[in-house]
């Protein structure tokens, strides 16, 4: 008799059900493993005994609470899939001081799970074995943490995947002239370009067009999707490993020697853009990154062999 | 007061469906969105350009619709207008969310009722005698026609789940010849498997009519969409309402939705309502196939007419809307691999934009019906944003439709257990987006 293929689960908390999309792209498992709980898919009321249970999105309400923890213990290992488990993802915009007061306030409702003063990342509930980050994480990711597949091979960073060629400051300046005439790329840039300005270059840095890109020092692994489809890294896989488990200011600071070698855009600049909402929501994905203004300041952290 | 609750699943996202009893008389059924992040909050005070990156992530199975209104609406904001290629683009890309999520709503969140498993992904991979008509065999395939929807946004956005190649003025960069006929190869070899799995969708639907005796709520109703009657392009341009019997009453431009739509919040859920001067409104799929003419494309043609014919026009019983989505799959796979034919990387994708303080709205038909976004801008930040879900335009038709399989199955003396299955049918006839409904 065959031997019992494992089960697994996903138990979807507050988010946008990305993560889950993005394993139904991973359709390698089917023949290899149990899918015994997700609601996105299956109509199944209850999680039951599993191998691995994969736990994405945030704990925004005390539903998201009191299902993450009885989950848990039915699972032998414990996966927290995407930014949202991690650190609760874009919805940590709402805890920023001057909007929670205002959304609690406004969106509470009668009747419904009740809203949590402040969104929270799973492992400030329940301990995780595994961490797979992404916004969302692919689908070759999905299958590198649910098979530990030899063969996977995640770069340091995004930039060793990216495939662009970074030019340094003399070879640049000569190259990038042969594209003045598309919008006068032909110097060091001196300021930020914005994530949604101009035609993007093909084939060159992104950092050498000026444009605020994080790759250099985030995670590889996703194979560069952003990048090579001509849009900054923010920086949604998180830290490399050479920084995360150091603190924030060492990862902010690589990424300004980057831009202090590549470009003579002001660091200030730099620092300010790191900080704006979009990639604060990145680069503050691991909660021990973030501003200690709440409750979570003080915790140990992920340990990079725990993180894919 | 007894009260029944269901816990919703196959559908994106977290709800459930209250029914209140007295005495064998349906008091009520309700319909609650059980999430909340608070999107239109936590955006203000963002730098507006941001938008179109923060916003897909509202959800991640709509998250094609929201980055290309986004932006749609910072270039109105700004007054840009973006190149043609650029246009056929984004096009390409909303196709792709049309296969991606009409694939899925059909075969992975509602053919399970049509064959009666919790799910296509529970029978054993060897589970049937016949491999073309196991189910083992239909999820496969169901997949591989999925998949063609998120490689199409690949191809078009960079990335399949929050795609990043719309920006403000235009697209990033072009499809390349090589990409387009690999893309457009994946696409003939799918539409095949499409048009067999949606036969067999529609047989399976006539017999589980037959079998259940209703195809659900038919009560006449007004529909909305943001398509025209002929050709569709879900870029979206105006609003267009049709009444119950079919002639189309209103059309506006997006910045002027408060004069037509009524909007209202309830205490039991985290999503609101909206109705069309009172009156209950669908959007969706349904509506789109009742306010359409013509499809452009022959194999959708052909289910069009097939489908008009069987069902008449307007038709409204709701079991449809699984239907019309099938006719919308065969379209964006056929209007696809025509785009796909002609060079997509011959002339600029971009123009140079100036940003400015202002407001903008942005509309593009989604999957689920009219999106919009609209952002106030000063000091080039989010003063304010507004999200306007498709999926808030059908609650209170949900509802209404709730009531109607409560009313069937719920008498004096016994509650039929057929009504959890009803239940389930009817929202997902909606196809609703629980994290978009509540953002």
């Amino acid at each position: 008799m065959e031997r019992e293929m494992n089960r697994f689960a996903v138990l979807q908390l507050s988010g946008c059900a990305g993560c889950e999309v993005s394993l139904l792209n991973a359709e390698e498992w089917i023949d290899r493993y149990n899918l015994v709980y997700m609601p996105l898919v299956i109509s199944a009321y209850d999680v039951p005994e599993v191998d691995v249970l994969l736990v994405s999105g945030g704990v925004r309400t005390d539903e998201d609470l009191y299902n993450l923890r009885r989950a848990v213990q039915r699972a032998r290992q414990v996966v927290a899939v995407g930014t949202c488990a991690i650190s609760g993802g874009v919805a940590n915009l709402g805890d920023r001081d001057e909007v929670r007061a205002l959304f609690l306030a406004q969106a509470e409702r009668r009747h419904l799970p009740h809203l949590l003063p402040r969104i929270r990342p799973v492992d400030s509930v329940v301990t995780i074995d595994r961490y797979l980050p992404g916004c969302p994480p692919t689908p070759e990711l999905f299958m590198a943490v649910l098979f530990n597949l030899p063969d996977f091979k995640a770069s340091k960073t995004v930039c060793q995947e990216c495939g662009r060629k970074k030019l340094t400051a003399t070879p640049a300046t000569r190259v990038l002239s042969q594209w003045s005439t598309r919008g006068g790329k032909d110097k060091r840039p001196a300021h930020l370009l914005g994530f949604q300005q101009g035609e993007v270059l093909p084939d060159i840095c992104l950092i050498n067009q000026g444009y605020l890109c994080v790759g250099s020092s985030t995670r590889g692994g996703c194979r560069a999707p952003c990048t090579r489809a001509g849009h900054p890294c923010v920086g949604c896989r998180g830290p490399s490993d050479a920084f995360i488990e150091k603190e924030s200011s060492k990862w902010f600071a690589s990424i300004q020697r980057v831009f202090a070698a590549m470009t003579d855009i002001p660091p200030e600049e730099i620092e300010a853009a790191l900080r704006s909402p979009q990639l604060a929501l990145f680069l503050f994905q691991f909660a021990d990154y973030a501003p200690p203004s709440g409750g979570d300041e003080g915790r140990a952290p992920r340990p990079k062999e725990k993180v894919l | 007061m007894p009260t029944l609750t269901f816990p919703l699943s196959r559908i994106e996202g977290h709800a459930q469906v209250v029914i209140e009893v007295q005495a064998g008389e349906v008091i009520s059924a309700r319909f609650q969105a059980m999430e909340f992040r608070g999107f239109e909050y936590f955006v203000q005070g963002t730098p507006a350009e941001q938008m179109p990156v923060i916003t897909p992530r509202i959800c991640g199975v709509c998250s094609t619709a929201h980055h290309v209104a986004a932006v749609k609406a910072l270039e109105d904001a700004y007054g840009v207008t973006p190149p043609p290629l650029a246009l056929r683009i984004r096009e390409l890309l909303l196709l792709g969310q049309i296969v991606q999520n009409q694939a899925t709503s059909l075969f992975i969140f509602t053919m399970p009722d049509r064959t009666g498993v919790a799910s296509i992904f529970q029978i054993p991979p060897t589970g049937g005698e016949t491999s073309e008509q196991d189910n083992a065999g239909i999820a496969m395939r169901a997949l591989k026609v999925r998949k063609a929807g998120t490689d199409l946004i690949t191809t078009a956005g960079g990335q399949f789940i929050h795609p990043v190649k719309a920006v403000i003025g235009g697209v990033t960069s072009g499809v390349g010849p090589e990409q387009a006929a690999t893309m457009r190869a994946e696409l003939a070899e799918v539409l095949p498997i499409a048009c067999e799995l949606f036969d067999l969708y529609w047989e399976m639907s006539l017999a589980m009519g037959e079998r259940i005796g209703t195809w659900g709520d038919d009560a006449p109703a007004c529909y909305i969409a943001a398509v025209a009657d002929c050709r569709p392009n879900y870029y979206g341009d105006v609003i267009r309402v049709m009444c119950p019997k079919g002639v189309v009453r209103a059309r506006f431009p997006a910045r002027d939705f408060r004069a037509h739509l009524t909007y209202q919040e309830t205490d039991y859920s985290y999503a609101g309502q909206t109705s069309y001067g009172g009156e209950v409104m669908r959007a969706n799929s349904l509506a789109r196939i009742n306010m359409a003419h013509c499809m452009g494309t022959p194999r959708a043609d052909e289910y069009l007419a097939r489908f008009h014919e069987t069902f008449g026009q307007p038709a409204h019983a709701i079991m449809l809307f699984d239907l019309a989505r099938g006719v919308e799959l065969v379209h964006a796979l056929e209007r696809a691999m025509e785009i796909l034919a002609n060079p997509l990387d011959h002339e600029d994708t971009a123009v140079p934009y100036t940003p400015r303080d202002g407001e903008g709205y942005g509309l593009v038909e989604a999957p689920r019906g009219p999106l919009i976004h609209h952002y106030r801008i000063e000091n080039g930040l989010i003063a304010q944003a507004e999200f306007i879900i498709p999926t808030v335009h059908n609650a209170l038709a949900i509802e209404r439709a709730l009531r109607v399989a409560a009313k069937r199955y719920i008498t004096a003396e016994r509650v039929d257990m057929e009504l959890e299955r009803a239940v389930g049918r009817v929202v997902r006839a909606f196809d609703p987006c629980i994290a978009c409904a509540t953002h």
